[in-house]
């Protein structure tokens, strides 16, 4: 009892040794912090673990005064877990670098954009769906949904043209299938296009990219062009040529379209009336394909030019007999 | 980055835990690795393990030898960040020219962002103390004496990534009483500058040493009102450092590590925008939970034992009337036929 009393005060004699600081010292309660920003004292400093003790009394007790004096947090549940009074951190003020870039917004899918543009609002379907026959509520999907209803029912109704050896519920159970795998490509599809839409624009990861794309790749699609080149060269345009391994595929030029649908806003509703009205004009006017002029014309006419090398062919046959 | 391959989530598991190291508003603590070079001394060893102690639980201590030299080429700390979700490193290494060497790394966005080398001068473990140590996990309070810590760019480098290592995850509230260490940091005073001589015009000054000191916090008893008063007992380690080498921050890189998310106030402070479900605070203060349970399965449930009530007990008699045409109804299947 002696000695645990003796502790106590020796500890109590201990815990005044603060220091007369000329700056004050400045907390930052959110990290848990102190700075003290007095500049050392050399004299002291040489007498260097007491001294060090010192300084950290001082701070740190200024530190726990200023965290004693902070907003309690629960005092009913705290005392009744017994972890004690809880102090609310204010956020902290020393800034300090995140570990990750702040995350990017979600890119809309294909349809979220095209509803958005069109203005169509997004409708909650239930999970389960009324049925009338049977008078209760089913699932939508999932085991007895009303999606693969049509494959589980004992009887089906086949027509007089089908085939013979038809099984109505493969077909369905195929056709349920088949929009699930459209509807999987339809989401990878729209998450590689958030990818490339969320690609960084960070001119760090974007110079690393550029220098990716080496001098020795550059010279590599070089050689790949003149390759595709030269091999038109012959008569057969390269088509009965020996093939090297890893010779380049000719890419054609795809074709592209105009989008359909253009945004509402921004006069593009307007645009796009125009241009189904035009399409329907020219329908109404019988017009066709564009006609090539010497071509083959329309139905019905002569094709002029083919008219003169065949009259010519057959003079040329003649003269020979 | 590159080099680690994606993983494609295959079940809720994976992508839970793949979620978790996706970029977050209120991000996860940074964890550190600890990893030593190819070769060490037996100081830099005691320092790393004691500091992986003082950063436990969120730190990875790399058992083997790694061959890493962070300042001349970093790309193994990126795929170690990569592959264990760690932004924090310290690499020990020992060399003729830089004995005795730490290199503290952050990263951010799985590439460096800045470093800074110390040389150990001096350490005392923590097992050459002989007083309590501090729990695992209870964050640490941490002090910075000097001026030099505010005004030295070097310094100032060197106080944000010991912050960001022991103190960087901020905290919503701390129960006043789980305090029990604290770390407190020293720079010396600046030694004086070093005078220009004929083969040398321009010296350059050297820096003075930085003392790691580790305390633990007893509160002693005072009256409510006033300010605590404490009293410090050295738990180790104690290390004197010098700081030598710093890669200061690309300025590109530290505008977006910096930028803040826009958030309300209020969800800053309760519960710092993490999503607390079925937990609510109501108008007395007190907290109220929803639990959610499964509804009971009555039908397994044992009620009054009964002759009468056991399963098959209704058609006993009429069974045994089928079984035996002509026979006599057995005793049990008077009561029945009633």
């Amino acid at each position: 009892m002696d000695v645990a009393q003796d502790l106590a005060e020796y500890a109590a004699k201990h815990a005044n040794n603060v220091l007369e600081r000329d700056v004050p010292i400045e907390v930052d309660a959110g990290l848990l912090a102190a700075f003290d920003n007095t500049p050392v004292d050399e004299a002291a400093y040489a007498d260097l673990n007491p001294h060090l003790l010192s300084l950290t009394l001082t701070s740190t007790a200024s530190l726990l005064a200023s965290l004693f004096t902070l907003p309690r947090a629960h005092a009913q549940s705290s005392t009744s877990t017994g972890t004690g009074p809880t102090a609310t951190l204010p956020p902290p003020k020393t800034l300090l670098p995140r570990e990750k870039a702040l995350p990017k917004p979600k890119q809309p899918t294909k349809w979220e954009r095209f509803a958005k543009e069109k203005g169509i609002s997004h409708r909650t379907k239930d999970k389960k769906e009324w049925d009338e026959e049977r008078g209760e509520w089913v699932s939508r999907w999932g085991m007895g949904g009303k999606n693969r209803e049509g494959e589980e029912q004992w009887l089906h109704e086949v027509k007089n043209r089908d085939d013979a050896d038809l099984d109505p519920a493969s077909t369905l159970r195929a056709a349920r299938k088949a929009r699930v795998t459209k509807n999987l490509k339809q989401q990878s599809a729209n998450t590689n296009r958030a990818i490339n839409a969320n690609a960084s624009t960070d001119p760090a990861i974007e110079k690393a990219r550029a220098d990716k794309v080496s001098s020795r790749t550059k010279r590599k699609s070089e050689i790949d062009r003149t390759l595709l080149i030269t091999g038109t060269a012959t008569a057969s345009m390269g088509r009965f040529d020996k093939k090297l391994e890893g010779e380049p595929k000719v890419k054609g030029v795809k074709r592209k379209f105009e989008a359909n649908e253009l945004p509402s806003g921004g006069g593009g509703a307007k645009e796009e009336r125009e241009r189904q009205m035009g399409v329907l004009k020219r329908v109404e006017r019988g017009e066709g394909k564009k006609v090539r002029k010497g071509g083959e014309g329309r139905e019905g006419d002569v094709n002029a030019r083919k008219a003169v090398r065949y009259e010519g062919k057959q003079q040329r046959a003649r003269q020979k007999k | 980055m590159s080099m680690l391959r994606t993983i494609k989530p295959k079940n809720a598991r994976v992508k839970r835990a793949l979620d978790e190291r996706e970029p977050k508003l209120v991000e996860n603590e940074k964890s550190a690795i600890f990893v030593r070079g190819q070769n060490t001394s037996e100081k830099v060893r005691l320092a790393m393990k004691d500091l992986y102690s003082l950063k436990r639980p969120s730190a990875i201590s790399f058992s083997r030898k790694n061959d890493i030299h962070p300042f001349e080429d970093a790309s193994s700390l990126e795929f170690f960040a990569g592959k264990n979700d760690a932004s924090l490193f310290l690499t020990g290494l020992h060399s003729k020219k830089r004995p005795d060497n730490l290199i503290f790394t952050r990263m951010f966005d799985g590439r460096v962002l800045d470093m800074v080398e110390v040389g150990v001068d001096a350490i005392r473990g923590m097992s050459e103390f002989e007083s309590v140590k501090a729990s695992i996990g209870v964050r640490p309070l941490m002090v910075f004496h000097s001026d030099l810590f505010d005004t030295h760019p070097s310094f100032i480098a060197l106080k944000s990534i010991l912050l960001d290592f022991y103190n960087g995850h901020a905290l919503p509230s701390l129960p006043l009483t789980s305090v029990e260490h604290v770390i407190s940091i020293t720079a010396g005073p600046l030694p004086p500058a070093p005078v220009p001589t004929s083969t040398n015009p321009t010296p350059t000054q050297p820096l003075p040493k930085v003392h790691f000191r580790v305390y633990t916090v007893a509160l002693l008893p005072a009256p409510a009102s006033a300010p605590p008063r404490i009293s410090l007992t050295e738990m180790g380690p104690s290390i004197d450092l010098t700081v030598r080498r710093i890669q200061e921050a690309d300025e590109d890189m530290l505008k977006q590590a910096m930028k803040r998310p826009k958030m309300e106030k209020r969800t800053q402070l309760s519960g710092l925008g993490k999503k607390r479900k079925n937990i609510e605070t109501d108008e007395m203060g007190d907290r109220v939970g929803q639990l959610h349970f499964k509804k009971q399965d009555l039908k397994g449930m044992q009620g009054r034992k009964m002759k009468g009530l056991k399963p098959g007990f209704e058609n006993r008699g009429k069974r045994s009337q089928i079984k035996l045409p002509g026979a006599k109804a057995g005793g049990a299947a008077e009561g029945d036929d009633e």
